[in-house]
């Protein structure tokens, strides 16, 4: 008989892994979506609830585990083959050990209900951004500035910012781990989320509740800057964009290691991103082989206000594209307008745009454009 | 009808005597428990292997980022099909399986109190699992999820366009159907057919939790039932339930699936919860301890089951007030739940434990329970449970309570009842092998998703990104879940061998206190020769140590002398006895004829937007057989009353 000494080992092996695991967890630089590293008050409250709790449920582990261990060491069968006392039961001990949890989860319960009611306040001088999930990406619009975007939303650091979440396909969740925790947005039920960030940086969202083909791809970004930041990005963006130029675009340089960010990137059929020239590419836009503008809006572009796809507007702000799949610069702009289907599987636009679509000249003068329309807002680091 | 011209009793013919029906068309006309059981064990845990494959071939996918094995489409089809398959197909149907076999043995019946019934359920079951899975070959798997929110689920192109969803609808009413007769039989057989002097509350512990379990069914499958008829007329016939922009609502999908839902969570663990309570007592040589205490809470379980739902839907915007209700309802439910754990410890103290295979899974099944329980506790918190649900850490936590909880449990009660099943021992040397590989494997896999969860990965998606922090882990999980497969295998071995060459097993191999125990091993086809009387919650035990200081709880009191006189009277009418003139309900084709009639029906209306005139066809045809397997079956069972007397 294998004695039960591993039995032991495991166990002991298993509960250090978990600690080690929560050990782990806290520095967390290069965890970008760490639910521990939290910048906003939403995150910051739960994790405030959750430390207590964890304790207590290592308490219970410790506890109930290491009766459990010493139970079975203490009482395996010995060689002398005795019956042992035939006892049924103890009223004390059970009604003390039913007592005992209730306790604890009377404790976790208060705990609970004063995190919601504080987690679920909606502050009257919030600043109110509207969300809306669809297949697969996020448009955000702010109703008191007048500003819409998609994919990337800015908000001011240190103000309470309340998120009316609406689905408009299927349902979706809105969730940026460091900053808030999750909301479903349903389609035909508004809901709201109010959180207040504390720093500022680039915060990782994501959609949390599977919603398709393409649902692991469906992200964004939060943008927390200091509020005159805010309010300079609200002012910039409430303007046209500039007219494009008719200077040939000259790509920036990649830098730094290249990061395959899907599963599937499309071979192109040039290196070289360059050259594109912005007023060509709005025409290109506005035409009828890529289609874009029926399903695109851009501010200042009067063809282009379709809303199947997301707002453009000073697209050349965004840090990233594909609904924050894929860093903003030529090379994966240039990927994403030659075969947007192999890299986001099931998404509309490849029911358009597929290899061949747009020649290699087009898709140049399509990055100019777009990439063309700037603020040079500074950005935070990532986080 | 003016006049019945045959009454129902008439007797038309001798009765038959009892002999074993031979060849491989007896197991489809059988309607014996035991061989209904062994259908429900074998087609299940083959359900179980092809669901832990899909398991293995999503972990490949997940191994390292930006995963190609797998396509999003067909990741998401293993997905759906893998959840199904596990909850429905597999765990569940384990549960009835050992149920079937072994609850009449514990209650001292001889079978279920419709055993034609009984045979409906099992082909209803099988048949609904190969409707689903056959899905595969005709157009695709449905792939949005077990859970299958709308109104993702409607028919839409990115929605789900093919008919896996349609799939998934009629398969699972179909073993829907199964679980309700199967429900309503046990409830009846458990209510009615218990041996002279068995109370309620004498009952063996595994009795009781298929009693609750039985009733939950027949509770929450309806709702399931609900919805899914819903959602196929929203697909195919117009209706607009849960279309937002018609006037339906999608959480009207959320609530009927989870008020199913989380009851099915009990569904899939308290049969275990049973099955442990005989296993520990017996290994440990001594009563249960705080029988009344399992018993009830069971019940209470069962209950509070049902106002739980919304726990699912923390992040739906319920408001404060519904959540604190749901939260506070979840926390209440982990009380029973605890002190059973308590209770079992208890039964263990101060016991001599015979470290067997069986015991080993039943004190691994604690040790594992107990990490489920505790991860569980964050996720009845609402605000804990944003962060956290839609994770890495639900699965680490869900599969601690089906995996760790119900498996494990499951695997102690194959060890437990194999001989009993078989009349040989399975292997001990290869029982604890696989035991430890599996905890190990088990460990390795799932543990680490709780820090996977913590560091934001989110569940169901089919690639990541690399430098998210969460290479290193999955890499482990995947290389460990080969490890589980592993242990499955030398447990597959394990049964091969020991049905071949085993050791022959006594009536009584663990030296157990319940029924089953004291007839032979494998039971013979009428149980029990002579229907036992009970005295005690611990028959077999009481008759075994007739001397022993038993220290008698409540309801264990031995009967008056009165009452035992008279049953004694009885005893002595049976004492001539002979088993050949034992009455039991002969084996008919029915029950099979009635599910695959069923069966093409429900293929009929999956494709009666397609194709029109060819489903009518179907459709007809299919009631046809239907009326054909309802003559068989009441011809069957007319014949058989005729006999009975």
């Amino acid at each position: 008989m294998p004695s039960r000494r591993p039995f032991w080992r495991m166990l002991m092996m298993s509960g250090l892994f978990m600690a080690g695991a929560l050990v782990l967890a806290a520095c967390s630089a290069d965890r970008p979506m760490s639910t521990l590293d939290t910048q906003g008050s939403h995150a910051q409250n739960i994790l405030d609830l959750l430390v207590p709790i964890f304790w207590a449920a290592v308490a219970v582990f410790v506890v109930v585990e290491g009766i459990l261990l010493y139970t079975i060491f203490r009482f395996r069968a010995r060689k002398t083959e005795e019956i042992p006392a035939q006892f049924h039961g103890n009223t004390t001990i059970e009604i003390l050990w039913t007592i005992a949890p209730a306790l604890i989860v009377l404790v976790i319960a208060v705990l609970t209900f004063r995190t919601q009611a504080i987690n679920s306040r909606i502050p009257d001088d919030a600043m109110r951004i509207v969300a809306v999930g669809q297949q697969w990406w996020f448009s955000f619009d702010y109703p008191e500035q007048g500003v819409t975007t998609a994919n990337e939303m800015y908000v001011p650091v240190g103000r309470d910012v309340t998120i009316q979440l609406d689905g408009k396909d299927v349902i979706h969740n809105f969730w940026i781990p460091k900053l808030a925790g999750k909301t479903y947005m349903i389609p035909g039920n508004t809901n709201y989320l109010t959180f207040r960030a504390n720093s500022e940086g680039i915060y990782r969202g994501q959609c949390a509740e599977f919603c398709g083909e393409a649902h692991a791809l469906m992200k964004f970004r939060v943008v927390a800057v200091q509020p005159e930041v805010f309010d300079q990005w609200i002012a910039a963006h409430k303007t046209i964009p500039a007219p494009p130029s008719s200077a040939p675009y000259q790509a920036e340089a990649q830098s730094g290691p290249r990061i395959q960010y899907v599963p599937e990137m499309p071979v192109l059929p040039t290196t070289d991103f360059s050259g594109g020239n912005a007023e060509n590419g709005l025409s290109v836009f506005n035409g009828n082989k890529g289609l874009c503008y029926t399903c695109h809006a851009i501010a200042g572009n009067e063809k282009a206000i379709g809303k199947a796809g997301p707002n453009l507007s000073y697209f050349g702000d965004r840090t990233t594209l594909a609904a924050g799949l894929l860093p903003n610069d030529a090379e994966h702009l240039y990927a994403w307008l030659y075969d947007p289907g192999t890299i986001k599987p099931g998404n509309l636009m490849a029911g358009v745009i597929m290899p061949g679509t747009l020649t290699d000249q087009e898709i140049k003068d399509l990055i100019a454009y777009l990439d063309g329309q700037k603020t040079n807002i500074p950005l935070p680091a990532e986080r | 009808m003016a006049t019945v011209e045959r009454p129902l009793q008439r007797p038309v013919s001798v009765p038959k005597v009892v002999a074993e029906p031979t060849g491989w068309l007896s197991w489809l006309s059988t309607v014996d428990h035991k061989r209904i059981g062994i259908i429900y064990l074998v087609s299940a845990f083959v359900f179980f292997v092809i669901g832990g494959i899909e398991a293995l071939l999503m972990r490949l996918q997940l191994a390292t980022p930006n995963g190609t094995v797998l396509s999003p489409d067909v990741y998401n089809q293993l997905m759906t099909m893998h959840g199904t398959t596990m909850v429905f197909l597999a765990v569940m149907p384990l549960n009835v399986g050992l149920g079937n076999y072994i609850v009449p043995l514990m209650i001292g019946a001889r079978d279920m109190a419709f055993p034609r019934l009984n045979a409906l359920s099992i082909w209803l079951f099988i048949l609904g699992g190969l409707m689903l899975y056959s899905s595969f070959m005709l157009g695709g798997a449905p792939n949005a999820g077990w859970f299958a929110y709308a109104p993702l689920t409607e028919k839409g192109p990115t929605q789900s366009p093919t008919h896996g969803m349609d799939y998934w609808i009629l398969g699972l009413t179909l073993t829907g159907v199964a679980s309700i007769a199967g429900g309503i039989n046990f409830i009846v057989t458990i209510l009615n057919m218990r041996a002279p002097g068995m109370k309620l509350n004498r009952m063996p512990l595994f009795v009781w939790a298929t009693l609750v379990t039985s009733f939950i069914i027949i509770f929450a499958f309806p709702s399931l039932t609900v919805a899914q008829v819903f959602l196929l007329f929203d697909r195919n016939f117009g209706t607009r339930f849960f279309l937002a922009d018609q006037g339906g609502d999608p959480m009207l999908w959320l609530h009927l699936f989870w008020f199913f839902g989380h009851p099915e969570v009990y569904i899939l663990i308290l049969p275990v919860f049973g099955l442990i309570s005989e296993v520990l007592p017996t290994f440990s040589r001594k009563p249960i301890f705080g029988y009344a205490f399992i018993a009830y809470s069971s019940v209470a379980i069962g209950f509070l089951g049902f106002l739980v739902w919304a726990h699912h839907m923390f992040g739906t915007g319920l408001g404060p007030i519904v959540d604190a209700f749901f939260s506070g309802a979840s926390m209440l439910i982990a009380i029973p739940t605890g002190v059973k754990i308590f209770n079992w410890i208890g039964t263990l103290y101060g016991g001599s434990l015979q470290l067997k295979s069986a015991m080993y899974f039943a004190l691994g099944f604690i040790a594992m329970f107990v990490i489920g329980g505790i991860s569980g506790i964050t996720l009845a918190s609402p605000p804990v449970d944003l962060q956290q649900t839609d994770t890495y850490y639900v699965v680490a936590h869900f599969h601690y309570v089906l995996f760790g909880g119900s498996i494990f449990g499951l695997f102690a009660g194959a060890f437990y009842w194999f001989p009993k099943m078989t009349g040989r021992m399975l292997n001990e040397r290869l029982g604890k092998i696989q035991f430890w590989i599996l905890l190990v494997a088990f460990n390795v896999t799932f543990g680490p998703m709780h820090e996977l969860g913590t560091q934001g990965m989110p569940r169901r998606i089919y690639t990541y990104q690399p430098g998210m922090g969460w290479d290193f882990w999955n890499m482990v999980e995947t290389i460990a879940s080969f490890g589980i497969a592993i242990a499955v295998a030398i447990f597959m071995w394990n049964v091969i061998v020991s049905l071949r060459s085993g050791q022959r097993a006594t009536n009584d191999p663990w030296d157990a206190a319940t029924l089953e125990w004291s007839t032979a091993s494998p039971p013979p086809v009428y149980n029990f020769a002579k229907i036992p009387r009970v005295h005690s919650r611990r028959p077999l035990w009481d008759s075994k140590y007739p001397d022993m200081e038993v220290s008698h709880a409540q309801g264990t009191r031995p009967m008056k002398r009165k009452e035992v006189a008279a049953l004694d009277t009885e005893d002595q009418d049976q004492a001539l006895f002979d088993p050949s003139t034992i009455h039991l309900p002969s084996s008919t084709f029915g029950p099979l004829w009635v599910a695959l009639a069923i069966t093409i029906v429900f293929y009929g209306i999956l494709y009666l937007t397609d194709t029109g005139y060819l489903s009518v066809i179907a459709i007809v045809a299919g009631l046809g057989v239907f009326a054909f397997g309802v003559t068989t079956w009441l011809r069957s069972a007319d014949r058989d009353n005729a006999g009975a007397h």
